[in-house]
């Protein structure tokens, strides 16, 4: 197991470095800079030319791309041009907003994806099987922003049990923060779920179709036993595969959610950067992105392993 | 469609579907009102200040923040005369080449320290480094302190227009202490000398203000005029928030969550203009509507071309749909009733024609063979967008072949730096009909006028302008500056544009202005 986590991690390292270039070329190539956000309109090119050169804007691509690679290898992503801070500090203080957002969304879409997954395929074409679908199809065509809306008109304005938005530090107030993420995570769960519950009863239904579960029933196990304990851990293996691209998709900011709940996370700053030109950021978040994407398919590979053995045996 | 068509006068305003929306809050009548100390106020705004040092960015979500904490020697009062605020006044010498500050005596920086002469030096000298509108103090050679509080700057010459131009809010030239003088960009202690003072910044979170309790008031004044005035901080604290999501803005404010809305979209602000919660201001001069054509490029080379767009386009349309109905039909440079209106000078036979058929017969004097006409436009800004498509399609049906190209606001910056490659770039001025003539006329001469191309006339019309020795002479020179842009065509004025904030209406004394100001207002007990 070990020498497959080090053969993994040294294979991300192409990963990342291909990243980086293609987030560093594509910078280099979209059109503006920091100097649209700090001239305006009324800029004239001497003063546009001013700032491009107050942030080294104005030198050779490749001596910027040898500066960028030489902090890279120091571990020092760059510096804001605008949040004055780095990059590293930019996006480590955004993250205790992003992390429990993800963390708390991922697991109760998982939780509700499944249940209702396994609903729907034990209680396979029954008016069950149908109103679980259409649940999780409904989560997954109502874009999220709309949905947000709706629960902060509905739980928010009129109801005001809920704050509208902002967020609250749980250092600073532990049931503030608590329901400053009701509203958001509700969100977040309610659209990711449905994929999770379509690939539950997908898998779940193959699985169910088994000799085992057959011989199972047969043998007059519990019903509970045979679903969950037989049938659910072996259709765990592409439900853990879709757990874990929303686990990265969320990880790296739920940048809609984040915008409607007016929440500062990860997935903000980059959009705001990219508004902004801020490169260093956006380098630098797409990077740690990256990374997060890298670990998360990591942590599926080394739960595929330890929910199927065979996998193992085959590494 | 014409102006006899719709039964209006020329200027008449379009509130349509507003005319039930009105000021619920008194305006600066907080004598009478019984002011109540304390408490937060909290203003949400959509953008994040790009930084909160107030020199360095002429960013209107860093202004709003920063004019309650920093001041200016002048500034402008409420109906946009020069007014003396850190200053005492100023005494101009006769062959206008030394301008002598007082300075008002005891103010203190939040710091503690006293503001003095070197202070204000080293202000000026680091605005020349790094303010992002340095040029206005491009006419003063240089600067003298005589005592701590007495400062003279003299002039390379005579420029008359000097003291409007050093009190633009644009990028204020504000005073900060003299060991903030070598900070970069961005980079200082973030002190001022204004009623509240930054405590914390959280980047696309929250600024918060603190009441500064050593805050000198200006008794000279009975109250907040303008930039200026006698300023009284009731709240103990002030926060921004911002959120980028309009419905989330305006559903904090029904929730009561946050106090001020500083941008009210305004089907909310229709909706909710019977609410006894809320109140709903606006401003019906709050920008130019203006489209801006490249007089480098081909087709928009050929002033006849250009002429034929400006008959072409049914002002009332393009303004209705890309302002949601809160807008000005005026031809006119100016705001109506402005000091400087000189009325429909110029426009007369150009402005809302919707002539087609003069159009067509235009662009058949111009020899136009269909080339493509690129419409350059943006999505952040919701008016550029919305105005561009309204355009296209009128310019389609007098015959043009009309591309839009809508990007993001960085690259259309870009793009619109380019010799060609554009040729029509729809555009809002904020500040510019604000500030006056002056501030409008330089983004249409120098080095790099917005339609790209120098019109000679206009520029020595904009000599004539900044050397004007009296305002009337400064209008009678503006008036020949607005028949000329309808000579030449570089630039379409589309309309005014108006601006509405909501506010819980137990906000007390609230006054709209270029900025959300947060002293001088209360809650109601």
């Amino acid at each position: 197991m070990i020498l497959f986590v080090a053969r993994r991690l040294l294979s991300a390292i192409p990963v990342l470095f291909v990243v980086s270039l293609m987030t560093f070329l594509i910078m280099w190539l979209v059109p503006g800079d920091i100097s649209a956000e700090i001239g305006g309109a009324d800029a004239t090119p001497a003063q546009i030319e001013q700032i491009r050169q107050q942030f080294g804007l104005d030198r050779p691509l490749l001596e910027r791309a040898v500066q960028w690679y030489g902090n890279l290898l120091h571990g020092n992503l760059g510096y804001s041009y605008l949040l004055d801070r780095s990059v590293v500090a930019a996006v480590f203080e955004r993250l205790p907003v992003t992390l429990p957002l993800a963390a708390l969304g991922l697991v109760l879409a998982t939780l509700m994806g499944t249940l209702l997954g396994i609903l729907a395929a034990v209680r396979h074409n029954s008016w069950l099987d149908q109103s679980a679908m259409v649940a999780a199809l409904i989560g997954l065509s109502i874009p999220d922003f709309w949905f947000g809306l709706v629960l902060v008109i509905l739980f928010g304005v009129t109801l005001g049990w809920l704050p509208t938005g902002g967020y609250v530090s749980f250092t600073d107030d532990f049931f503030g923060w608590v329901r400053c993420m009701t509203l958001p995570t509700l969100t977040l769960a309610f659209t990711q779920m449905g994929v999770i519950a379509r690939m539950t009863r997908s898998s779940m239904l193959d699985v169910l179709d088994q000799d085992y579960v057959r011989t199972a029933r047969a043998k007059g196990m519990r019903r509970g036993t045979i679903i969950f304990k037989h049938a659910l851990r072996n259709a765990l293996v592409p439900i853990v595969t879709v757990v874990g691209l929303t686990a990265g998709v969320l990880l790296s900011g739920a940048v809609v959610i984040e915008s409607v709940f007016s929440l500062p996370g990860v997935g903000r700053l980059i959009v705001g950067s990219i508004q902004r030109r801020d490169f260093p950021i956006i380098q630098g978040g797409l990077l740690v992105t990256a990374i997060v994407f890298v670990f998360v398919n990591l942590a599926v590979d080394i739960l595929y392993g330890w929910l199927d053995p065979r996998v193992r045996d085959d590494r | 469609m014409s102006e006899q068509k719709t039964g209006m006068k020329r200027r008449e305003f379009l509130v349509a579907g507003t005319a039930g929306i009105v000021a619920l809050t008194a305006f600066g009548t907080g004598s009478a009102q019984a002011q109540v100390a304390g408490g937060e106020v909290i203003v949400v705004q959509g953008s994040n200040p790009p930084s909160l040092d107030a020199m360095a960015t002429s960013s209107g979500a860093s202004r709003n923040i920063t004019m309650n904490v920093y001041e200016t020697l002048y500034g402008f009062d409420e109906k946009v005369n020069p007014m003396p605020i850190l200053a005492q006044g100023v005494d101009i010498s006769a062959d206008g080449l030394t301008y002598n500050f007082k300075l008002r005596q005891g103010v203190k920086f939040h710091n503690g320290d006293e503001m003095k002469a070197s202070d204000v030096k080293a202000s000026m000298e680091r605005y020349r480094k790094v303010g992002a509108t340095a040029n206005l103090l491009d006419p003063v050679d240089s600067f003298e302190v005589v005592n701590d509080h007495e400062i003279i700057f003299h002039m390379k010459a005579k420029t008359p227009t000097f003291l409007e131009a050093f009190s633009s809010p644009r990028a204020p030239a504000v005073v900060i202490p003299e060991e903030d003088a070598a900070a970069e960009a961005g980079k200082t202690s973030l002190v001022g000398t204004g009623p509240y003072k930054i405590t914390d910044y959280v980047p696309d979170s929250h600024v918060t203000l603190e009441k500064f309790a050593d805050y000198t008031q200006d008794t000279r004044y009975d109250g907040p005029d303008g930039f200026g005035g006698k300023k009284t901080a009731y709240f103990d604290k002030a926060t921004f928030r911002v959120m980028p999501e309009p419905g989330a803005q305006v559903a904090a404010l029904e929730a009561g969550e946050v106090d001020i809305v500083e941008t009210m979209p305004v089907p909310a602000a229709r909706r909710l203009a019977n609410s006894p919660d809320i109140a709903v201001q606006q401003n019906l001069q709050w920008a130019f509507g203006t489209f801006i054509l490249n007089m480098n490029a081909p087709p928009t080379d050929n002033p006849k071309f250009r002429e034929a767009i400006q008959v072409a386009l049914n002002m009332e349309e393009v303004m209705g749909i890309a302002s949601e109905g809160l807008f000005g039909l005026n031809g006119g440079w100016a705001y109506p009733d402005s000091p400087y209106d000189v009325g429909d000078i110029g426009a007369v036979d150009y402005y809302n024609k919707a002539d087609i058929p003069r159009a067509q017969a235009l662009l058949k004097e111009a020899g136009y063979t269909n080339a493509p006409f690129s419409l350059l436009t943006d999505n952040s800004i919701p008016f550029h967008g919305k105005a561009a498509v309204v355009i296209a399609e009128q310019l389609k049906a007098a015959g043009i072949n009309v591309v839009i190209n809508q990007v993001d606001w960085p690259t259309a910056l870009n793009v619109r730096l380019q010799d060609t490659g554009w040729n029509g770039w729809t555009l809002t001025m904020g500040i510019e009909p604000y500030l006056g003539p002056v501030a409008i006329t330089a983004t249409l001469t120098g080095k790099r006028p917005h339609f790209v191309k120098n019109d000679p006339e206009l520029e020595a019309l904009y000599k004539e302008l900044i050397s004007g020795e009296t305002p009337e002479i400064r209008k009678a020179t503006f008036a020949k500056i607005q028949k000329r842009l309808y000579e030449f065509f570089g630039i379409v004025k589309l309309g005014d544009t108006g601006q509405m904030q909501g506010l819980r209406a137990n906000i007390e004394n609230f006054k709209m202005f270029r900025f959300p100001r947060v002293y001088d207002i209360w809650r109601k007990s």
